[in-house]
């Protein structure tokens, strides 16, 4: 794996999770060490050790996760680790001003004084990058900063972006989405199972072929772009090179998955994303077939966060069989908050409703699963599963006191097990071992033996909370036709996704929620990204 | 290497080492023939623990071997119980420092039942096994209730309750209000005796100190097992210890699991002091000084918490304590076994450290296709 970073240039890198992008980053940030291979700056070789050292240099990442102090105010994040100081003291005075100077000579907004708290997720970022600059970063890493951000907010850090690439800064920006991606980036790396497979400019390229070349088909058609680049790599100097080290996982073992799919099916998965990008419509539509039982009427819904203040203000919301209604919003608008009240982990505050014909109000987990709801929460390893205990027993987990799990008291072993065999391989599980401990399989495997089991619970109600989140184009692609096929078969789905195209791709009906309120809704055939962007950050309008 | 003896084998190798450090240990104290008196005084401790084999060969009667037996099955059973008490309720997340006060608490119920109560011996030792039970149980049930409803760690109420537990029992209750009546002028401390009907059948008659009281923790030991591997609630109760926000979000009642766990963890060590009581000591003594209830935390964790790994561990202490005493023969302090014990735990809480160590052993072949060592159990402590 080689590749050149150039000055003043926004290099993108682009490849499906697992990848090794992220690995490749970890490595220039001296984060991981590589194996073998090299890392040169400015044309000399150089051993990174740390993070120190890459700062040292010049380089600086912005991680997927903030890496802030919340407690903190601006300033003091961004002088964090090299703090001015008068007489052994820390001159927070001296600080403001540092960190006032340096966001207006890179042209950003942002309060010294503030709290990170009180900041939206947009500014934290930026706070994320004034550190970076303020360390004298010229080479900026961000590592899928758009996964959190409202589209508003994309367009945002995207001209952040170019405006650092025009004062003759080098971004490398690291994500998976092909139109933001085409938009921005002067070059176009993408690797491809820890390989770099092509380099492409945005104007020789489209959305469809960078998918292709990701999963790894029709290679030939890109072939013609990759063998224009090495002329060009001599037009400007290499300022950053690193040089044929195999990018490994934080594991060391090769960013290869268990169980490649032969190649004819990989196609089939770059056409359904291509399908995806275009929101191609499934044939059914809501308005086409007739309207279900009413699984969810709930009106005025109240309940509090983990922090104690209201993270549902009101909330009314209907969900009825055979449909799939997403919840849209930026990350903490009361999404999580929600999808815990329609499974009785969080009680109410106020408001009321009638679930599965009872009432919501004093809902429990278990009285939930009675009803029929069915659960695949955010967080896996806390809320789904005991990733101690067997593949088969986190199968049984939550209905395990009936068959095929339990004869009476006690565990039924050879029930189980055949049970857990079968949802193994209908599901693809690799391994398909049911005495493994959970985890041991990989994020994607545990999130399909997640999906199994609620599946196979056969629910009338699914909430799901970010259903593929960490997960490879195959395994999201599963997640989602099962998802599909749950709806065929009469289910009613609540998807609650900080994945905007997620819940535009499947969801037949969108709720947009902002500081625990609905700000808008929409039908399937009326989606407008623009303005469920505008209603994600708050503007609410009469109609809607 | 299978997964149970890769379980087992961090407790066993800690086991190994200690008994090799205190030979050491022994040793190095002696000024001439450290060697060779260390190594007399682990035979003697030896035969005290399995009998005197020696002696028993050269024609000596059978209780040679028998006396020396009992006595380490009866440590082994105390051993035993408050073991599976700790263990239980790490199974289902919660750290029970509080085994001898709950072992308190049932040693003096069981000797209430057995001197105060008249029912024939059918009866009657059941009923004091059941008031010693439920003693122990409502004991550990205090530090359950408190941590459930008012979010006190179990660690600080039950280490507090065992010295309630001291004070209410043997600074009050056995001096003052349940103290046994002297009979014909002789002075007695602690309670009344108990009935007959109450006293624990010994096995093996005259010839041990063996009892019915090893039989229960045995049973009590296989019994604990079943329900943790093979039943709903005890699969449940796994899950809650090692997930709790998983289990509340499956429909677990996670509070009440833990509740019961507890007031079992109590009810476990509540027994053992009735074993104690009813089998060897006939009233509760003036004071109850034998510190069961805290070698059950040790025991619990070299038996890995797995109810037969405590009971495995239980018995192997047993000998050891048992023929601690007859080391004293070569003038080596009887509290080497308890030494034994106490780095045997030192050394099984680098648990992590063992499980690495066998990896590399077993790294030689490529690519083992073994899945992750589970971690260790660590208590929520």
């Amino acid at each position: 794996m080689s590749l050149d970073i150039r000055e003043g240039e926004l290099l993108a890198v682009v490849g499906e999770n697992g990848a090794g992008k992220s690995s490749l980053m970890n490595v220039l940030y001296g984060l991981y060490h590589p194996d073998s291979g090299e890392v040169s700056v400015g044309g000399k070789s150089v051993r990174l050790k740390s993070p120190r050292d890459a700062i040292a240099l010049g380089i600086g990442m912005v991680h997927q996760h903030f890496m802030l102090v919340p407690t903190l105010t601006v300033a003091e994040n961004v002088v964090l680790g090299r703090e001015p100081t008068r007489r052994g003291l820390f001159d927070w005075e001296r600080a403001v001003k540092e960190v006032a100077a340096t966001c207006e000579r890179f042209g950003f907004v942002l309060d010294p004084r503030a709290r990170v708290d009180t900041l939206t997720v947009g500014s934290q970022q930026k706070v994320e990058i004034v550190k970076a600059l303020h360390r004298g970063a010229r080479v900026l890493i961000l590592d899928e900063p758009t996964a959190v951000l409202t589209p508003q907010e994309a367009d945002e850090l995207a001209r952040v972006m170019r405006g650092l690439v025009a004062q003759g800064r080098t971004v490398v920006l690291i994500s998976h989405k092909l139109k933001e991606v085409l938009g921005v980036a002067d070059r176009i790396a993408v690797m491809r199972r820890g390989r770099l497979v092509a380099e492409v400019r945005p104007s020789e390229t489209s959305a469809t072929a960078l998918a292709a070349l990701m999963v790894g088909e029709s290679q030939r058609a890109v072939m013609s772009n990759a063998a224009a680049t090495p002329e060009e790599k001599l037009a400007s100097e290499a300022l950053l090179e690193a040089v044929g080290f195999p990018a490994q996982g934080d594991n060391a073992r090769p960013a290869l998955r268990v169980g490649e799919k032969p190649p004819g099916d990989v196609l089939l998965e770059a056409t359904g994303l291509q399908a995806l990008g275009d929101n191609g419509r499934p044939a059914l539509r809501v308005g086409e077939k007739p309207a279900g039982d009413l699984l969810l009427e709930a009106t005025g819904l109240q309940a509090l966060g983990d922090n104690g203040c209201p993270a549902l203000r009101g909330v009314d919301l209907t969900v009825r069989e055979g449909e799939i209604v997403g919840i849209a919003g930026v990350d903490g608008n009361g999404q999580r908050e929600l999808a815990e009240v329609l499974t009785g982990l969080r009680s109410l505050t106020a408001g009321s409703g009638t679930l599965l014909g009872r009432p919501l109000k004093g809902l429990t987990p278990a009285e939930a699963r009675a009803r029929g709801v069915g659960h695949v929460p955010e967080d896996r390893l806390r809320r789904a599963v005991v990733k101690a205990l067997s593949v088969e027993e986190n199968i049984a987990l939550g209905r395990h006191s009936g068959p095929p799990f339990a004869k009476g008291m006690w565990i039924d072993f050879a029930g189980r097990r055949e049970r857990a065999q079968a949802l193994l391989a209908a599901y693809d599980v690799r391994p398909p071992e049911p005495t493994l401990p959970l985890q041991a399989l990989s994020g994607g495997n545990q999130q399909k033996v997640v999906v199994a089991r609620e599946l196979d619970a056969r629910p009338r109600l699914l909430v799901v909370v970010q259903p593929t989140r960490g997960l490879d184009i195959g395994a999201v692609t599963q997640v989602h036709a099962r998802l599909r096929e749950a709806r065929a078969q009469g289910t009613g789905v609540v998807l609650v996704s900080l994945d905007l195209e997620e819940v535009l791709a499947l969801a037949d009906r969108v709720y947009v929620l902002f500081e625990g309120r609905v700000t808008g809704q929409f039908t399937r055939p009326e989606y407008d990204e623009r303005e469920l962007g505008r209603r994600m950050l708050g503007a609410e309008q009469a109609h809607g | 290497m299978g997964e149970r003896t890769r379980q087992a084998l961090p407790s066993v190798l800690s086991v190994l080492l200690s008994l090799l450090v205190c030979w050491m240990l022994i040793a190095f104290s002696r000024d001439m023939d450290g060697m060779a008196t260390a190594t007399a005084a682990y035979l003697q401790m030896l035969w005290g623990g399995v009998g005197d084999w020696p002696r028993f060969l050269d024609g000596a009667p059978a209780t040679v071997l028998t006396r020396p037996l009992g006595e380490a099955a009866m440590k082994a059973a105390l051993l035993t119980l408050t073991g599976l008490s700790v263990a239980v309720a790490f199974k289902v997340g919660l750290f029970n420092i509080g085994a001898q006060g709950q072992m308190l608490l049932g040693a003096l119920a069981a000797a209430v039942v057995g001197a105060h109560l008249a029912l024939p011996g059918a009866l009657h030792i059941p009923a004091a096994l059941l008031a010693a039970a439920l003693a122990g149980g409502a004991w550990a049930g205090i530090a359950g209730a408190l941590k459930l409803y008012r979010g006190v760690h179990e660690v600080i109420s039950t280490i507090m309750l065992n010295w309630v537990a001291v004070r209410l029992v043997d600074n009050w209750l056995v001096v003052g209000p349940l103290r046994g009546v002297a009979e014909a002028g002789a002075s007695i401390t602690g309670t009344a005796e108990i009935h007959p009907t109450a006293t624990l059948p010994r096995l093996l008659g005259d010839m041990s100190r063996l009892n019915l009281g090893f039989v229960i923790a045995a049973l009590a030991a296989v019994a604990v097992w079943a329900w943790l591997t093979r039943t709903r609630s005890g699969f449940e109760t796994r899950a809650v210890g090692l997930g709790d926000e998983a289990a509340r979000a499956a429909g677990i009642p996670v509070a009440r699991r833990a509740g019961l766990a507890m007031a079992l963890a109590g009810a476990l060590a509540g027994l053992a002091g009735a074993v104690l009581v009813l089998g060897t000591e006939g009233r509760y003594p003036g004071t109850l000084g034998a510190p069961y209830g805290f070698d059950g935390i040790a025991i619990a964790l070299i038996g890995n918490n797995h109810p037969l790994g405590v009971g495995a561990a239980a018995l192997f202490f047993g000998v050891l304590r048992a023929g601690g005493t007859r080391m004293q023969l070569l003038d080596v302090h009887k509290s080497f076994p308890e030494l034994i014990q106490g780095l045997a735990l030192l050394f099984v809480a680098g648990r992590l450290i063992w499980l690495a160590a066998l990896r590399r052993r077993s790294a030689p072949k490529p690519a083992t296709a073994a899945p992750p060592a589970p971690a260790a159990q660590v208590p929520h402590a």
